[in-house]
């Protein structure tokens, strides 16, 4: 009797799974694709506070993010996915050759990519935070550091960089399409469940090995430290 | 030193022309190096009697618009200051002084044919075909700008208190009678 309910709870043998993403990093994406939508919507209507609030919240999760580059496991280091041009351009050779394998974690070319958007946000929030408004009505945070002119500039900049932004994130999803079309390999499903079919892939058949939870909660806490200094700072001067 | 008189003279030919004077010296006002001055050099207040179209309203309109940006300079030192736990009440005062100086004259701003029709500007047609409510604003502007005055130089609290509705005197016409980010 029991014996039934266990297998008809598991049908099949289960296939094979290779961990490619950890919580931190599929998290980080996916609330960074919510905030910089949020922020370019409040933008937009003139909801100045809660872009405020938005795009400090994307301040931690990027602190957070390049101390994960560091410190996280073996498909969130730069070390680990950054690659010589000479790379690149050999990944890019082998595309289309039938030796081609998925990659475990970002492919060469995807690093480039991740790299670019992580910059293009960092100079975004820098320009964000030092930011106001004509009129002296709406700033950021760090904005009475500056000059009104300099605080203007930072305006200006960034919401002209913000289009960079939008052609880098094009550039992201046309490519998660092209995998999913012309490779059929997809690319969407890891970053949300985290895993991926095991066979015909490279790495570890296991996938990323765990990371100490402290090591995670550290990073949380030097993201929030961050972001409280942002706010608190500029009220002591 | 000449830098300083040449902008006095530009400035003072402005207002000139910007009366409707026999003087309008456009040139001198096309080269007025408006964004080179020196810092401590005030903004050029341009008024003109409603009602009245200024000799040179593209010029007119300049200073106009530079007029809003040193007035948006004199908000960002009060918006800095109401942050802080001890503002600088000689600077926040200072600031509030200009703005209320600004809002006293603004109401001269707008004579006819310095619309949108007239060249650059961020001011929408409707300021002109909407007079009355604009005014009423700009009434509310003056009487709030007033209060700012009064609490700058009284404390700090007094400051932080009243700088919000002063700012929201301002949001309520921008919201209505100025065009989204024309010129950046």
């Amino acid at each position: 009797m029991t014996d039934d309910t266990v297998i008809s709870a598991t049908p099949a043998q289960p296939e094979p799974k290779q961990k490619v993403w950890d919580a931190p990093v599929r998290l980080v994406h996916w609330l960074l694709v919510f905030l910089v939508a949020a922020s370019w919507w409040t933008a937009e209507e003139g909801e100045m506070q809660w872009h405020y609030w938005s795009g400090l919240t994307i301040v931690g999760l990027l602190v957070f993010r390049v101390y994960w580059g560091f410190a996280g496991p073996e498909t969130a280091r730069f070390s680990r996915f950054v690659k010589a041009p000479g790379d690149v351009l050999s990944y890019a050779g082998k595309l289309f050759r039938p030796s081609y394998r998925a990659s475990f974690g970002h492919n060469p070319l995807g690093a480039l990519s991740v790299i670019a958007i992580l910059l293009a946000l960092i100079a975004q929030v820098v320009l964000g935070l030092f930011a106001s408004d004509t009129d002296g009505l709406e700033s950021g945070p760090l904005s009475p550091y500056v000059s009104y002119e300099v605080s203007q500039d930072a305006a200006a900049l960034h919401e002209d960089a913000f289009n960079i932004l939008l052609i880098l994130i094009g550039l992201h999803i046309a490519a998660i399409v092209f995998y999913l079309v012309a490779k059929r390999v997809n690319l969407i499903g890891p970053m949300i469940t985290g895993s991926r079919k095991a066979d015909d892939v490279e790495g570890p058949r296991a996938g990323i090995a765990p990371v100490p939870l402290w090591r995670f909660l550290l990073g949380v806490a030097i993201a929030g430290l961050t972001v409280f200094l942002i706010v608190w700072l500029p009220t002591t001067r | 030193m000449k830098m300083k008189l040449f902008a006095a003279t530009a400035v003072l030919a402005l207002g000139l022309a910007a009366c409707g004077g026999e003087t309008p010296a456009p040139e001198l006002v096309a080269e007025a190096p408006a964004a080179e001055a020196p810092a401590p050099e005030p903004a050029p207040v341009a008024t003109a009697s409603i009602g009245e179209t200024p000799a040179d309203p593209v010029a007119f309109m300049k200073t106009r618009s530079d007029n809003y940006k040193d007035l948006g300079k004199n908000f960002k030192v009060l918006l800095d200051n109401s942050k802080l736990g001890t503002p600088d009440m000689a600077a926040v005062s200072a600031a509030a002084a200009k703005v209320n100086e600004y809002a006293g004259l603004m109401g001269t701003w707008f004579p006819p044919g310095t619309g949108p029709e007239a060249g650059k500007t961020e001011a929408k047609a409707t300021v002109w075909t909407e007079r009355a409510d604009f005014d009423a604003k700009l009434a509310n502007l003056q009487t709030e700008a007033g209060k700012l005055v009064t609490a700058t130089g009284t404390d700090a609290a007094a400051f932080k208190a009243q700088f919000g509705p002063t700012g929201g005197a301002c949001k309520a016409c921008h919201d209505v009678y100025r065009e989204e980010d024309k010129d950046k």
